[in-house]
């Protein structure tokens, strides 16, 4: 049975694919960028600290450095 | 408060009480200026003068140098990184003068300018091409300050590099 030939599937695929669009705008997948200013009250390192409790509950052993900074062009 | 948070602070207890006033950059720093993204990254900008004080408070606080420079020096301990640039040059202790304090929840801490934290980015991947999360560290501040960046003092710092072009592409 080719369900894509029914008129309403096809409309609720449609509608789904719109939904999904939505969500991955607000949530992930593509450049999403809250507003931080002064006017938005949001302290971007209280956000961090936020993310890094759920990212070390996540990933308890982050990587640490193991080998030193290279390079030769210190200008700065 | 985390550990990465408890980090900070002790950090920074560290410095003032060595009389020492770092400037924070890094990828903490980009978090400060509004790009928020996972980072373990605890970087200083610290003047060379304090540079042995600092280094011997922090194997007093547990430790490892990995490597030490003039320029820049790596620490860690079990899990925890510490990473310090050091101010010598003339641009680095201008913008270590100019960096501007600012309350979080570790306690006050200076915090590098955008132009500043650009610089040092651009300089990260100079010295290390596979560092390209410097490059998109760089395209979100630009996209984020673009209205009230300095272009002239980033244009100093590309041509610095010699990489003026590359200015150009990530405002794109």
């Amino acid at each position: 049975m080719n369900l894509s030939n029914s008129p309403d599937t096809n409309a609720a695929i449609v509608q789904n694919r719109a939904d999904e669009s939505s969500v991955l705008a607000r949530e992930a997948g593509v450049p999403f960028q809250p507003s931080f200013n002064s006017a938005s009250g949001i302290d971007p390192i209280v956000e961090w600290l936020s993310l890094m409790e759920v990212v070390q509950m996540l990933c308890p052993v982050w990587p640490v450095r193991d080998k030193p900074m290279q390079g030769s062009h210190w200008r700065l | 408060m985390s550990n990465l948070a408890e980090q900070i602070r002790e950090a920074l207890a560290m410095f003032a009480r060595n009389g020492t006033e770092p400037a924070l950059i890094g990828g903490l720093a980009v978090v400060a200026h509004q790009v928020v993204r996972a980072t373990k990254d605890v970087d200083f900008l610290v003047e060379a003068e304090a540079a042995d004080k600092v280094h011997n408070a922090l194997l007093d606080l547990g430790y490892q140098c990995l490597y030490r420079s003039e320029d820049a020096a790596n620490y860690v301990r079990a899990a925890e990184g510490l990473d310090l640039l050091y101010a010598h040059r003339p641009l680095a202790r201008r913008l270590l003068a100019q960096a501007l304090e600012r309350a979080t929840p570790m306690g006050r801490m200076r915090i590098i300018s955008v132009e500043g934290l650009i610089g040092f980015k651009l300089q990260g991947f100079v010295n290390d091409p596979t560092r390209t999360r410097d490059l998109d560290d760089i395209r979100a501040l630009l996209k984020i300050h673009r209205s009230s960046l300095d272009m002239d003092e980033l244009r100093e710092y590309f041509a610095l590099f010699k990489r003026p072009e590359l200015l150009n592409e990530l405002i794109e």
